[in-house]
């Protein structure tokens, strides 16, 4: 069955780390409140708080390598505190509140980072 | 008429101008020449505080209690201390030598330091990305006669000064002064300016002396060394060089190789813009078009998800696969395994050796200083390729980028490549290589601004005949930014979990 997830350009796809850290079998889907952006290389990190059952949680989200968000013209100050974002993601293995990126969106769908859909931008 | 005193005294000025003149090595635009090997002797990587003009670090009163508490706390707090990057002006005055380079748009350092390196841009330009704070900062670098005015801006808060918890802030700037006062001493001044932390700017000066006994830099490879001390990172016998007196490889006899195969040949481009000596000039900023190689070596169709299909970048042998021994593709398919992960060198981000680096998805800046060719590669390391036919170095002394001289043919770069150290990998999934390697690699520039990179490795230990990858270089309008890998690597600790993981159910198991 193939998945029908985007992977952002400049998303490592190196099987040892990701495997090591997170779950593919362990889905999330997540809305919430950007409250800082770390950027950092091979991987950038986006911490979110989402509110679930009255609690709000702050997520480590793990994303794409910070030099390739950078030559695509990120900065940032472009992902202000308080900014709302839709994640779609796998957990981390120990189930803590960290998952690993496939695609980040904006309320109205907009996907964030937007540019290429190629993966292997990466990978090349 | 002057008398004769007044007439030696316009003698003796115009013996010392002119002495002046011809003391200090020039390049062929007319600047002083500050190529070579330097080094700073003394302890103010220790200590600033014998080289501070003025006689201490002028800090506001609440910066001089942090600095107490940094020094009380120097042996697990200093930043060097773990290895992460020194900074501007620290990396200046560290224990090790460093090699300048001169172009007409680049001064570039390369420090034996942890494969460091500097790029200052003296083309006066502005950096394309801006608002970046790095570790190492960035340089622009402009000519005050003869003397180099170097600006480092954007360096972040994580660096000390020495080892003695001396800071700064991360509105830290610094204007450094390279002075040369003859071939053999160069005057560098550093002020430092941080309105955060100081109540006026300060500055140190001390001499960089040139290391006339040094045919080259080595390595000093700082969390490797540290990790293979501690047994976090370990001996694999079959690939690691011996420990003197230790058996060698226990795989016996390395094979007899054959000749490599006969390759394509590649049409060098015409009308390709040159350096002075007529040779092409390679110079800028690259990226590598590898179709996964740093996945791969081999094509592979994947069904997964998250491991990459991968092109294939071998040319030779013809069916485009590897030509391993059994032993090593078993060792290959074994790295796949989760708990091989932690194994993977640049896991722990230590250097990523050859060919591997110029198939790393990260960009190399290649510059062309008289008699070399200098690799800078964005994951923060250097190769270093002397043109002058000189021997490789003995073959005892081994490491992580290997020994290479290079040579043209005609207009292709020949490099050639041995003392490695057998600790890489040739990519993430395992592709395996040994301290036999032997690599000879081409640099075939097809057009301005077009390479075709090939290697051809020689690894009698894991592999039955030699080998070929071909991998093509795009030249890009942009600059290198820093990869602090060390610095913020998150992933280790996760795959040393695994590994243990595995270990520990082994015993149970037994």
């Amino acid at each position: 069955m193939l998945m029908m997830v985007t992977l952002m350009a400049g998303t490592v796809l190196a099987h040892h780390s990701f495997t090591a850290e997170f779950d593919v079998n362990k889905p999330v889907k997540l809305t919430g409140k950007v409250t800082e952006m770390k950027f950092s290389n091979p991987h950038s990190w986006i911490y979110l708080d989402v509110e679930k059952d009255g609690k709000v949680v702050n997520w480590a989200l793990e994303t794409g390598a910070a030099n390739a968000l950078i030559r695509r013209g990120w900065k940032k100050t472009d992902l202000p505190a308080g900014t709302v974002l839709v994640v779609d993601g796998w957990q981390a293995r120990n189930g803590t509140a960290t998952a690993n990126v496939s695609s980040v969106t904006f309320t109205d769908g907009k996907r964030l980072f937007a540019g290429s859909s190629n993966e292997s931008a990466e990978t090349k | 008429m002057f008398s004769w005193s007044v007439r030696a005294l316009f003698a003796l000025s115009a013996f010392v101008l002119s002495a002046q003149q011809i003391q200090l090595p020039r390049t062929a635009d007319g600047k002083p020449n500050l190529q070579g090997i330097w080094q700073v002797r003394g302890n103010a990587a220790a200590d600033l505080k014998g080289i501070v003009e003025g006689g201490a670090i002028p800090y506001q009163p609440w910066a001089a209690t942090k600095k107490q508490q940094n020094f009380t706390s120097r042996l697990t707090a200093d930043p060097v201390g773990k290895c992460y990057f020194p900074g501007v002006p620290r990396i200046m005055y560290m224990e090790y030598p460093f090699q300048i380079f001169q172009t007409p748009e680049h001064v570039a350092i390369t420090f034996e330091w942890s494969q460091v390196y500097r790029l200052i841009y003296t083309n006066g330009k502005t950096p394309p990305h801006d608002g970046i704070d790095s570790w190492m900062g960035d340089s622009r670098g402009r000519w005050e006669g003869n003397t180099l005015v170097v600006e480092v801006k954007g360096q972040n808060d994580k660096t000390w000064f020495d080892s003695a918890g001396d800071f700064h802030s991360d509105a830290m700037n610094v204007t450094e002064r390279y002075t040369m006062l003859d071939a053999d001493t160069i005057r560098y001044e550093a002020t430092i300016q941080d309105p955060k932390v100081f109540t006026k700017s300060w500055k140190i000066s001390m001499p960089l002396a040139r290391q006339k006994n040094l045919p080259r830099l080595l390595e000093y490879q700082c969390q490797a060394e540290a990790e293979e001390a501690s047994g976090d990172f370990e001996r694999d016998p079959r690939t690691w060089y011996p420990n003197p007196g230790a058996p060698p490889s226990p795989l016996g006899k390395p094979a007899v190789m054959p000749p490599s195969g006969t390759l394509p040949e590649v049409k060098t481009g015409t009308n390709l813009r040159r350096t002075p000596d007529g040779k092409p000039d390679l110079t800028g900023y690259y990226t590598s078009n590898a179709g996964g190689a740093n996945y791969g070596l081999e094509q592979r169709r994947s069904e997964l998800r998250l491991t990459p299909s991968t092109r294939g970048v071998i040319i030779d042998p013809p069916d485009r696969t590897l030509p391993y021994q059994p032993w090593a593709r078993a060792e290959r398919i074994n790295r796949e395994e989760p708990y091989r992960g932690y194994d993977d060198p640049t896991a722990h981000c230590f250097v990523a050796g050859v060919p591997r680096s110029m198939y790393v998805p990260s960009p190399v800046q290649i510059l062309q200083p008289p008699g070399y060719v200098v690799m800078l590669f964005e994951r923060m390391s250097w190769r270093i390729i002397p043109l002058d036919g000189r021997a490789h170095i003995p073959d005892n002394i081994r490491l992580w980028q290997g020994d290479s001289v290079g040579h043209w043919e005609g207009d292709t770069l020949v490099v050639d490549t041995t003392n490695l150290n057998g600790k890489t990998w040739l990519n993430e999934v395992g592709d395996v290589v040994s301290y036999a390697e032997h690599v000879i690699e081409r640099f075939i520039p097809t057009a301005d601004g077009k390479i075709t990179y090939r290697a051809t490795v020689t690894d009698p230990i894991a592999y039955t005949r030699p080998w070929t990858i071909e991998i093509p270089l795009s030249r890009g309008n942009d600059e290198l930014l820093e990869v602090a890998c060390h610095e913020d690597n998150g992933d280790l600790q996760n795959l040393k979990n695994v590994r243990d993981e595995y270990r520990a159910q082994q015993k149970k198991g037994k």
